[in-house]
C-alpha cells in the first residue's frame, strides 16, 4: 500500500466516525432536546431554522463523504451557517435558560462545525470551537441575567460541548502523524529492499563479468605467469590486445552514455591507437541501441580486427531505424572469422591484397 | 598537357591549414595554384582570388557558426566551392550540397579527398568524399531524393572502406562503375531542393556523359 493510500484511508475513517457523532448529536440529541423544550421557546421557528441550517451542513457532508470529495469553497460559507444558526438560536432563547437541555445547540453547534473543519490544521478548529464559546459567552453576559447557578452551567457544559470535538480533532492530528510515521516506515523499507537488490545484481554482473573473462583471459595470464606463453610472441602479443580491449569494453558497457555502441567501440579503437595503429573512427545516421549481447557480436568483429591491424584501421559505423552496420577495414596479415552469439547479428569478411574489410550488421527481426 | 593550371583559392581562419593545403596543392601532379585569403573574405571576391576557378571554404571562419549565407552568395554568384569543414553532422554537410558546394570534406579527409576535390570542382563535376558519402547514405530527411539499394550500398561502402578498389572488389564491379553510381546519386540531389547554377551544371554534365537518362531523374523526386 502506497503512503497516500494509507493516509487517505486512515483519514476517511475518521470522517465517517465524526459525521456519524455529529448526526447523532445534531439529529438525534438535539431534536430529541428541542422537542422536548418546545414549550420553553418564544420564537420556535427560529429555533427550528437553526436546526434546518445545522441539518444542512450535516447533509451536504454526508453527500462529500459518499463522493469522497473534500470541502473546498463551501466550507467558509458552511462554518458561516453553522456560526449564524448560533447566534440565532442564541438570541432567540428563553431568559435563564443557557447552556440547559432547552439550550439544544450548545452541545450540537461545534460537531457540525467539527465535520466541516475536520481535514483542516488543529489551530483552525481550535480557532471555531473558541468562536462559538465565546458567542454562547457574550450571550450569556449580555442578554441574560448573570448569576452563580448560570455561570456553572456555561463552565460545566463546556467541558463536553468543547472538550469531546476537541478530543476529536486531537485524534484526528494524532491519527495524521501516524499515518505520516507509518508512510515514512514503508517508504524507508521499500528504499531499503531497492538498495539490496541493487547490491545483489551488481554482485551478479560482477560474478559474471569475471566468469567471462576468464574463458579467455584467465588461461592467457596464466599462461604468460608460468611462462608457457612467450611475451615476445606475435599470436600471444595479439591475443593480449585483443583481450585487453574485451576488458576495455567491459568496462565501458556499464557507463550509462548516450550511444552505447560508439562508446564501446570508441574504447576497442583506443588499445589499437596504443599500440601505434593509426585508427579512424567516424559514425552516420541514427540507430537504436542494440542490447548488450549483440553490442558484443558487433564490436567483437571490430576489435578482432583491430587486434591484428598492422598500422593503420578505418572503423565506420552506419546506422538507420532498422539496422546498423558496424565497418572496420585494416591491414591485417591474417584475420579469425568472429562467430556471432545472436541470430540478428551477420558478419561478412572480405579480404584483398593485405586490406580485410569485416563487416557485422545487425537487422532486428 | 597544355591545359591551363588549376587556382584555387582558400579561406580558412587556421594559418596550419592554409600551409598544409598549400603543400598537398605543390605536390599534386599537375600542381594547383593556389591562393591564400587568409580568414578575409574579402580575398575571395577580389584580386587574384576573384579569378580562381575554386574556392576552398573553410565554413566555419567563427567558430559555432556555420557560414550557410556567404556559400549561397558564392555560390549564387557562379563560383565553385570545395567545403572544408571541421563539422561532421549530417545535416551540415547535406545543407552544403543542396546550398550548391560541388564538394563536401571533413579536415579529416587529406589531400587524397580534397586534391581530386578541386580538380572535379574546377571542371564543375561533384567531389563526393567517404564522409560526404555516409551522411547521403543515413540520410532521412523526407524531402531526399530517392537513391536505388545498389546506390546506397555502394555510398556505404565508400563511406566504411574510404577505397573505390576495395568497394569495386567487394561489389564485383569496376572502379569506374562505382564513381558512376556515386555521381548518379550527386545528380539525383542535385535535382531536388534549392535551384543552384553549379547544380543544373552538374546534372547537364550527367546527363551529357550518360550517368543518368532525363528518366531516371524524373523518378527520383521523393
Amino acid at each position: 500500500m502506497s503512503d497516500d493510500e494509507t493516509r487517505a484511508q486512515l483519514q476517511r475513517g475518521l470522517r465517517i466516525a465524526t459525521l456519524i457523532l455529529a448526526v447523532l448529536t445534531v439529529n438525534v440529541l438535539g431534536l430529541i432536546h428541542l422537542v422536548h423544550g418546545l414549550e420553553f421557546h418564544d420564537y420556535p421557528a427560529a429555533q427550528f431554522a437553526a436546526y434546518a441550517a445545522l441539518t444542512a451542513v450535516l447533509a451536504t457532508e454526508a453527500v462529500l463523504v459518499v463522493r469522497r470529495r473534500p470541502w473546498r469553497n463551501g466550507r467558509r460559507i458552511a462554518i458561516a451557517v453553522v456560526l449564524g444558526a448560533s447566534a440565532l438560536s442564541y438570541l432567540t432563547l428563553p431568559d435563564g435558560m443557557t447552556s440547559t437541555t432547552v439550550d439544544w445547540l450548545f452541545g450540537a453547534a461545534n460537531w457540525a462545525g467539527a465535520v466541516v473543519l475536520l481535514d483542516r490544521p488543529f489551530r483552525i478548529f481550535l480557532a471555531f470551537l473558541v468562536t462559538h464559546e465565546l458567542l454562547a459567552l457574550a450571550n450569556l453576559l449580555v442578554f441574560h441575567e448573570v448569576n452563580r447557578a448560570a455561570l456553572v452551567r456555561f463552565t460545566t457544559g463546556s467541558v463536553t460541548v468543547f472538550g469531546l470535538p476537541l478530543l476529536m480533532a486531537v485524534v484526528a492530528a494524532v491519527l495524521g502523524g501516524i499515518a505520516a510515521e507509518a508512510a515514512r516506515a514503508a517508504r524507508e523499507l521499500e528504499l531499503a529492499r531497492t538498495a539490496e537488490a541493487a547490491a545483489s545484481a551488481a554482485h551478479r554482473r560482477r560474478a559474471q563479468r569475471f566468469a567471462e573473462l576468464s574463458g579467455t583471459a584467465v588461461p592467457l595470464l596464466a599462461g604468460l605467469a608460468d611462462g608457457s606463453l612467450e611475451p615476445s610472441d606475435p599470436v600471444v602479443q595479439r591475443s593480449c590486445a585483443t583481450e585487453a580491449a574485451r576488458m576495455r569494453r567491459l568496462f565501458a558497457e556499464t557507463d550509462t552514455v548516450g550511444n552505447p555502441l560508439l562508446h564501446e567501440l570508441r574504447h576497442c579503437a583506443e588499445i589499437a591507437d596504443h599500440k601505434g595503429v593509426e585508427v579512424e573512427l567516424d559514425a552516420r545516421g541514427q540507430w537504436p541501441t542494440p542490447p548488450v549481447a549483440v553490442r558484443r557480436d558487433l564490436t567483437d568483429a571490430a576489435l578482432t580486427a583491430l587486434a591484428t591491424a598492422g598500422s593503420w584501421a578505418r572503423v565506420t559505423v552506419v546506422g538507420s531505424a532498422d539496422s546498423v552496420s558496424v565497418n572496420v577495414v585494416a591491414d591485417c596479415a591474417e584475420y579469425t572469422v568472429p562467430s556471432p552469439a545472436t541470430p540478428d547479428v551477420r558478419i561478412e569478411i572480405f579480404g584483398n591484397e593485405g586490406t580485410v574489410w569485416m563487416e557485422a550488421q545487425w537487422q532486428p527481426s | 598537357m597544355a591545359a591551363e593550371l588549376i587556382t584555387a583559392v582558400i579561406v580558412d581562419d587556421h594559418a596550419a591549414i592554409a600551409a598544409g593545403v598549400r603543400y598537398w596543392c605543390d605536390q599534386a601532379d599537375p600542381p594547383i595554384g593556389l591562393i591564400d585569403a587568409g580568414d578575409r573574405l574579402a580575398g575571395v571576391w577580389t584580386g587574384e582570388g576573384a579569378d580562381a576557378d575554386v574556392v576552398i571554404f573553410d565554413l566555419e571562419l567563427v567558430p559555432g557558426k556555420p557560414d550557410f549565407g556567404e556559400l549561397r552568395r558564392l555560390v549564387d554568384s557562379g563560383r565553385r566551392v570545395v567545403v572544408y569543414s571541421q563539422h561532421a553532422d549530417n545535416v551540415t554537410a547535406i545543407k552544403c550540397i543542396d546550398l550548391g558546394a560541388l564538394a563536401y570534406l571533413t579536415k579529416r579527409e587529406g589531400p587524397e579527398h580534397l586534391v581530386p576535390a578541386v580538380r572535379a570542382a574546377a571542371e564543375g563535376r561533384g567531389y563526393t568524399a567517404p564522409s560526404l558519402s555516409g551522411a547521403l547514405a543515413a540520410d532521412d530527411t523526407p524531402d531526399r531524393p530517392r537513391l536505388s539499394p545498389r546506390e546506397t550500398e555502394v555510398l556505404r561502402a565508400w563511406f566504411a572502406s574510404s577505397s573505390k578498389e576495395l568497394v569495386a572488389a567487394k561489389l564485383h564491379i569496376t572502379a569506374k562503375t562505382v564513381d558512376t553510381y556515386i555521381a548518379r546519386v550527386r545528380v539525383k540531389y542535385a535535382s531536388v531542393g534549392r535551384a543552384a547554377s553549379t547544380k543544373s551544371e552538374l546534372i547537364t554534365r550527367a546527363l551529357d556523359d550518360g550517368v543518368i537518362t532525363l528518366a531516371e531523374l524524373n523518378e527520383t523526386a521523393p
